[in-house]
């Protein structure tokens, strides 16, 4: 039996003189999370809004559901559910006024009451939704994504501009989807929401393609080293120079001095020595594994924030 | 269909509950329908100019004097109402003295509260008689303020009246033979039912102002409002297609107007005296057809606007020529040519023509073929373009 739920073959986006999507291919497997890491303007967004049909690719073809389609249709569509980055409700209906008006554009719906359940909303059902607050919206949101209770969710950037406990729940929502079987696609900027989320990670830069696997893997293709991070300041003029006696590697990375090594305890040996000596006081000290922030800086020289 | 009628049932209710969609949608139909009214329909809501004038008859005798104020009398509404007339009479009550009830009079008419104070001057009977004779003709003072143009024209009216009293005086001292005078035919035209009164004449203006009002500004505003904060888009991740969602605003749209049409007529008819009668298929076949006519309208800036204040900035440019080159409120007449050539491109000129002439109020002046085609013309032209042009999601 064919895993395989989307493929995406070739899609070419261009903006005007920009390219956007430049000729991405991709598949994604039945009950995974996929994610579209990158950073602002990698063209995740604009791959994200290709498969929810809001745009047509200008090349390639998407293979959804067994059907291979130059535009996502109303029939994927009633198989999707889709959480947009950007989006409102008619801020003077109610929040079950908006749901049951989502509902009626599906063919299977949920019941109204259930979805609110679901998303801890029951009590709010007769509020405008100008009135609620925003991890409210973002939940109704949710609710309305789900309400078709669809085999393909799509989500994109669903914890940007959120607090903490916030983005735990979305976490915890996307984990729960998985356990039930449903196959999520979402994108991000945020490192660490790909490591705890995704079973396969495509990294995106300028419209491309740069990297896919899974974390794990990433991390141990581009970075089979452990890094050693602490504070710059007070550190002398030739400190570059002299950590790369007892590295495999020494840069200065903003307000960081940053070390790789494959051989821990002599580098470790050796910074403590130096710092010793210079009177650093190695300030936030951090001694990790590779993580996909150094698979994007390995690849491109920059971070994924920049 | 349930996605398009529950489209068509939010629109309803989140106009009714946005302040400012509810205050243009319905508030303010119903006030200018009630200023416009107040103004030029005379609050009686019967369409007729009234003149508040005083009567002083300082003479005793009961002849040639009471019969100009009974001739007064007859056009002047009793105090206790029931009938009506050009003028309302203000004369001394019994007892008072005619002196002061004159004094306060005077100081009424200066202060532009009354048009007009006639006095009979004593011995004028007499003087009448008199002059028959071959003495020095009496006269009746007549006090006017020359700074109320509605007391010029009181004047004039009072001057016909007075002329009228003259020839019944010399026709009673057989001075004049009424068989000798120039005869007047009249000849009448119309279906003798009672004339209608400015209500009637402004009421359907303002229905199709209402809807010209919510099609202009309402549609592009809801449109393109939605797609720039990605309301819109949040319905194009779901099934619901273009077409569906037109229907269903298209029938919000319509039931929206359909309750303003509601408020409108039930506060003419009722606060204002309106005798119109809308039950009638070829009147709701030209209310649809302007609902439709505006609508898309809005749809055609919509598609021209690139934002919601660029829209609203056409609907402005476009909403006063379309208003007032369309007889909406005013007749057209005696324009400049070029002028008249906007009133003959005008949607709205055929259809309050259609509506007027539906209702009785007036008889059609734009031909026939005409009236329909000229409204069908631009919906079709609307649509047009802005299947071409209008973005129904932002650009990127």
């Amino acid at each position: 039996m064919d895993r395989t739920v989307l493929k995406a073959e070739g899609l070419v986006k261009d903006y005007r003189d920009v390219r956007a999507v430049a000729g991405i291919s991709f598949a994604v497997e039945r009950a995974t999370v996929f994610t579209l890491l990158g950073p602002n303007g990698a063209g995740k967004t604009t791959t994200l809004e290709i498969l929810e049909g809001i745009r047509s690719p200008d090349a390639g073809t998407i293979t959804l559901f067994g059907r291979t389609l130059r535009r996502v249709d109303r029939a994927a569509k009633q198989r999707m559910g889709v959480l947009l980055q950007e989006g409102n409700f008619e801020p003077y209906l109610k929040v079950k006024e908006v749901v049951r008006l989502f509902a009626s554009f599906f063919a299977h719906p949920r019941e109204v009451g259930e979805i609110l359940a679901a998303v801890g909303l029951e009590e709010k059902g007769n509020a405008l939704v100008r009135g609620l607050s925003g991890g409210q919206k973002q939940r109704l949101a949710v609710g309305v994504a789900l309400i078709n209770d669809p085999e393909l969710v799509l989500l994109d950037e669903p914890t940007t501009g959120l607090d903490p406990q916030a983005r735990r729940n979305i976490w915890s929502i996307v984990g729960r989807l998985k356990s039930e079987g449903k196959t999520v696609i979402l994108t991000t900027h945020y490192m660490e929401e790909a490591e705890a989320l995704a079973d396969s990670v495509c990294i995106m830069d300028h419209g491309s393609i740069i990297a896919e696997g899974s974390p794990r893997e990433l991390a141990e293709r581009f970075g089979e080293e452990t890094v050693i991070e602490f504070q710059s300041e007070d550190a002398p003029a030739d400190a570059i120079e002299r950590l790369r006696a007892f590295s495999d590697e020494a840069k200065l990375d903003g307000e960081m001095i940053r070390l790789e090594t494959s051989d821990l305890p002599r580098t470790m040996e050796g910074l403590f020595a130096w710092a010793r000596e210079a009177g650093i006081p190695l300030g936030q000290l951090v001694v990790r594994q590779p993580n996909l922030e150094d698979v994007f800086l390995a690849l491109t020289g920059r971070r994924l924030r920049e | 269909m349930k996605g398009i009628l529950l489209l068509s049932r939010a629109h309803i209710a989140i106009s009714l509950r946005e302040r400012v969609t509810l205050f243009w949608f319905l508030v303010f139909p119903i006030l200018l329908l009630s200023i416009l009214a107040l103004i030029f329909g005379n609050t009686g809501g019967e369409g007729n100019v009234r003149f508040d004038i005083a009567l002083v008859n300082e003479d005793s005798g009961d002849g040639f004097s009471g019969m100009i104020e009974r001739a007064f009398g007859e056009m002047a509404t009793p105090a206790e109402g029931g009938g009506e007339g050009i003028f309302s009479l203000a004369i001394p009550r019994s007892g008072q003295d005619r002196g002061a009830f004159l004094e306060e009079e005077m100081e009424r008419l200066s202060r532009g509260g009354l048009a007009a104070i006639l006095v009979i001057p004593a011995g004028f009977n007499d003087d009448l008689i008199g002059a028959l004779t071959g003495e020095e003709r009496p006269a009746v003072d007549l006090y006017l303020n020359r700074n109320d143009p509605g007391s010029r024209m009181a004047g004039g009216i009072i001057d016909q009246v007075i002329a009228g009293v003259n020839r019944e005086i010399l026709i009673r001292s057989g001075r004049l033979d009424p068989e000798g005078e120039v005869e007047t035919k009249a000849g009448w035209i119309g279906d003798g039912e009672e004339r209608p009164g400015y209500i009637d004449f402004l009421l359907p203006g303002i229905v199709l102002m209402g809807f010209f009002t919510a099609g202009l500004f309402g549609v592009p505003g809801t449109i393109l409002y939605s797609r720039d904060v990605k309301i819109l888009r949040r319905y194009w991740v779901s099934p619901l297609t273009v077409p569906r969602y037109v229907a269903g605003f298209a029938i919000g749209h319509i039931g929206l107007c359909t309750l303003q049409f509601g408020a409108v007529y039930t506060i003419g008819r009722y606060a204002f005296g309106a005798r119109l009668d809308f039950a009638r298929v070829d009147v709701a076949l030209v209310l649809l057809l302007s609902v439709a006519t505006f609508m898309a309208f809005g749809f055609l800036i919509a598609s021209i606007a690139r934002t919601p204040n660029g829209g609203m900035a056409i609907a402005n440019i476009l909403n006063m020529p379309m208003m007032f080159l369309s007889g909406l409120f005013f007749p057209i007449t005696g324009l400049p040519l070029f002028l008249l050539a906007l009133v003959y491109v005008n949607p709205v000129s055929y259809l309050i023509d259609s509506l007027r002439a539906g209702l009785g109020v007036g008889t059609a002046v734009m031909p026939g073929s005409l009236r329909l085609a000229v409204p069908l013309g631009w919906i079709a032209l609307s649509i047009a373009v802005a299947g071409m042009r209008l973005r129904w999601d932002v650009e990127r």
